[in-house]
C-alpha cells in the first residue's frame, strides 16, 4: 500500500497525523506548548505566518498531491490542522 | 527609438497598481513606462534599442508574478468615511508657501504648519500609546544588514533597501577622494571602488530594533507593549512623488510582543481608535485590508495569505487631487516571525508580535490634500486641537 492509498484508507486522522509532525518540526513548536492542538487557528496564535504558509502549501502539494490554490484559500476555511486535513481528504474523495 | 507596447492579456485589475509599482524597478534601462487601456498593456521608452531583448525578458517575468491569479486580491473594508472634497493642489500650495521644501528625490523638510501638524499627530498618536502603557524606545536610524537578513528583509524587499556605506579607511583613498571633491566637486564617480563594504542599511521599518534588541529574552505573560519613532528609508524607484511616496519619512510605531492574544486583542484596540481619530477629524478614506509589496516571486502566496489572515490593515486618506488613496497608518500581526529570529519566549514559547505605524508626512500631506491649507475652514475637531497645540507649542 503506497501513502496516498495509506492515507486514503485512514482519512482524515492519518493526515492530520502528517500535517501535525510538520507544523511542530517546521516550525519548531515545543511539545510542552499546551495550546497547540488540531483546532487551534495556526495563524492568530502565531505559529504560522506569510513566510510558513508558503512553506505550508509547498508541503500539502507535495505530501498529498493536493494543490491549495488561492480559490481555495478563500473558499474553505484552512485555519486549522483539522480545517486543512478534512479539507485534503475532502479534495482526494473529488468531494470538493 | 519608438515606444515598446507589452500586451497584457491575463492579468486582474485589482493586480494592475501593484504591478504598476514593480515596474519601477525591472530595469534601469527603461526610461519611462505607462500601463495604457483598450487594449490593456505596458508601454515602455527604452533607453537603447540594444537593451531591448533583456528589458522584455525581465517585464514579463515581472507580469507573470501579478498573472493568471484565480481571483482578486481579497479585500475587506472595516471602515469607510466619504466626503465631497474638491481637489487642492496641496503639494504645490506647501512648496509655495515654504512650509514644505524638497530636498532631493523623496526627501522633504516640514517647517511652519506643516511641522506643527506633523506634532499635533504626534500628540495624539502619544495619546494612544498611553493608553497601552508603552514604554518609550530610542533607536538610531540604521540597523544592521545581517539583522534585516535574519528576518527575510532582503528576500522579501529587495528593491528598497538604501545601503549605508563610508570611504575605506585609507590615507591614499581618503586623500583623492577630498582632492577630487575640491577640484571638480563631487559626483557618483568620486566614490567608484573607494567604499568599504556596507554592514548597515537605513532603517526601512520603525519596528525592527526592537525585536532584535529583546533577543533571548524571556517575557512575563501576557507580553510588553513599547513605542518609538524612526527616520526610515525605502528607495521606491520612479515611485517616488509629492509627499504620498518619499524616499525618507518618519514612522511612529506603538509595538506589542507577547502572547498572542495580546498582540492580536491589543492591535485590534488600536483599531478602534484610529477609527474613532478619523470619525473625529471627518476624514475621507478606509480602513482596508491590505497587502506589503513583497518583491519576490511567490508574492500571490504571501499577498494572499497576508490578506485572508487579514495580517495587515491600512487607513488610507484620500488624495483628491491625485485620484488616489495613501496608507497614513497600518495594522500588522507577524505571528512568530520575530520572536522565532530573535529567540523572544513568553510563557515557554516563542513569541508573536503585532504593530501599529503612523506615517507622519503623510498625515500632514492628506490632511492638507483634504482641507486645503487655511485653517479656519478645516472640520471642526481638526481645527480645535491644531489651534490649541499651536498654542501650547508655537
Amino acid at each position: 500500500m503506497n501513502e496516498r492509498d495509506f492515507m486514503q484508507d485512514n482519512g482524515k486522522p492519518a493526515i492530520a497525523d502528517q500535517l501535525r509532525a510538520f507544523i511542530r518540526q517546521k516550525f519548531k513548536i515545543p511539545e510542552q506548548d499546551g495550546e497547540f492542538n488540531d483546532d487551534v487557528h495556526l495563524f492568530d496564535y502565531g505559529y504560522v505566518d506569510s513566510f510558513g504558509a508558503v512553506e505550508l502549501t509547498t508541503f500539502v502539494e507535495k505530501t498529498f498531491g493536493t494543490r491549495i490554490s488561492e480559490t481555495d484559500l478563500v473558499a474553505y476555511p484552512l485555519n486549522t490542522i483539522n480545517e486543512i486535513a478534512d479539507f485534503v481528504w475532502k479534495r482526494q474523495k473529488g468531494a470538493v | 527609438m519608438g515606444m515598446t507596447l507589452i500586451p497584457l492579456n491575463a492579468i486582474d485589475r485589482d493586480y494592475l497598481s501593484q504591478l504598476d509599482y514593480a515596474l519601477s524597478f525591472v530595469s534601469e534601462d527603461v526610461r519611462s513606462y505607462r500601463i495604457i487601456d483598450n487594449p490593456l498593456a505596458i508601454e515602455l521608452d527604452l533607453v537603447s534599442e540594444s537593451s531591448k531583448e533583456s528589458v522584455l525578458r525581465k517585464v514579463q517575468e515581472l507580469v507573470q508574478r501579478y498573472e493568471r491569479r484565480e481571483f482578486g486580491l481579497p479585500s475587506k473594508v472595516h471602515f469607510e468615511q466619504r466626503r465631497e472634497l474638491k481637489p487642492i493642489n496641496a503639494w504645490e500650495e506647501l512648496i509655495s508657501r515654504r512650509w514644505v521644501t524638497p530636498v532631493g528625490q523623496g526627501h522633504v523638510i516640514l517647517r511652519g504648519p506643516a511641522a506643527q501638524l506633523a506634532g499635533l499627530v504626534e500628540a495624539k498618536v502619544d495619546a494612544i500609546a498611553r493608553t497601552f502603557a508603552a514604554e518609550r524606545e530610542v533607536y538610531p536610524a540604521t540597523i544592521l544588514c545581517k539583522t534585516l537578513d535574519r528576518i527575510h528583509h532582503f528576500t522579501s524587499f529587495p528593491e528598497h533597501i538604501d545601503f549605508v556605506a563610508h570611504l575605506k579607511g585609507d590615507l591614499d583613498v581618503l586623500n583623492r577622494f577630498s582632492t577630487e571633491c575640491r577640484e571638480a566637486g563631487w559626483s557618483p564617480a568620486a566614490q567608484d571602488g573607494r567604499m568599504a563594504d556596507a554592514d548597515f542599511a537605513i532603517c526601512p521599518s520603525c519596528c525592527y530594533h526592537c525585536y532584535e534588541g529583546m533577543e533571548n529574552w524571556d517575557l512575563a505573560p501576557p507580553g510588553r507593549c513599547t513605542t518609538m519613532a524612526v527616520a526610515c528609508h525605502r528607495y521606491e524607484g520612479a515611485n517616488h512623488r509629492t509627499m504620498s511616496r518619499l524616499r525618507a519619512f518618519t514612522q511612529r510605531d506603538v509595538v506589542w510582543v507577547g502572547h498572542p492574544r495580546f498582540a492580536v486583542e491589543s492591535r485590534a484596540k488600536a483599531e478602534d481608535l484610529i477609527v474613532q481619530w478619523a470619525r473625529e477629524w471627518e476624514l475621507t478614506g478606509a480602513l482596508e485590508t491590505a497587502n506589503d509589496m513583497f518583491f519576490t516571486q511567490d508574492y500571490a502566496v504571501k499577498a494572499s495569505f497576508q490578506r485572508q489572515q487579514q495580517a495587515k490593515k491600512e487607513l488610507r486618506l484620500l488624495i483628491p487631487q491625485e485620484g488616489q488613496s495613501i496608507s497614513v497608518f497600518s495594522s500588522n500581526f507577524h505571528a512568530m516571525t520575530f520572536g522565532k529570529a530573535f529567540n523572544i519566549q513568553v510563557g515557554g514559547r516563542p513569541a508573536s508580535s503585532a504593530c501599529v505605524g503612523w506615517g507622519y508626512e503623510r498625515w500632514v500631506y492628506a490632511l492638507f490634500s483634504q482641507f486645503g491649507l487655511e485653517v479656519e475652514k478645516w472640520p471642526q475637531a481638526l481645527k480645535r486641537e491644531f489651534q490649541a497645540f499651536q498654542a501650547a507649542k508655537p
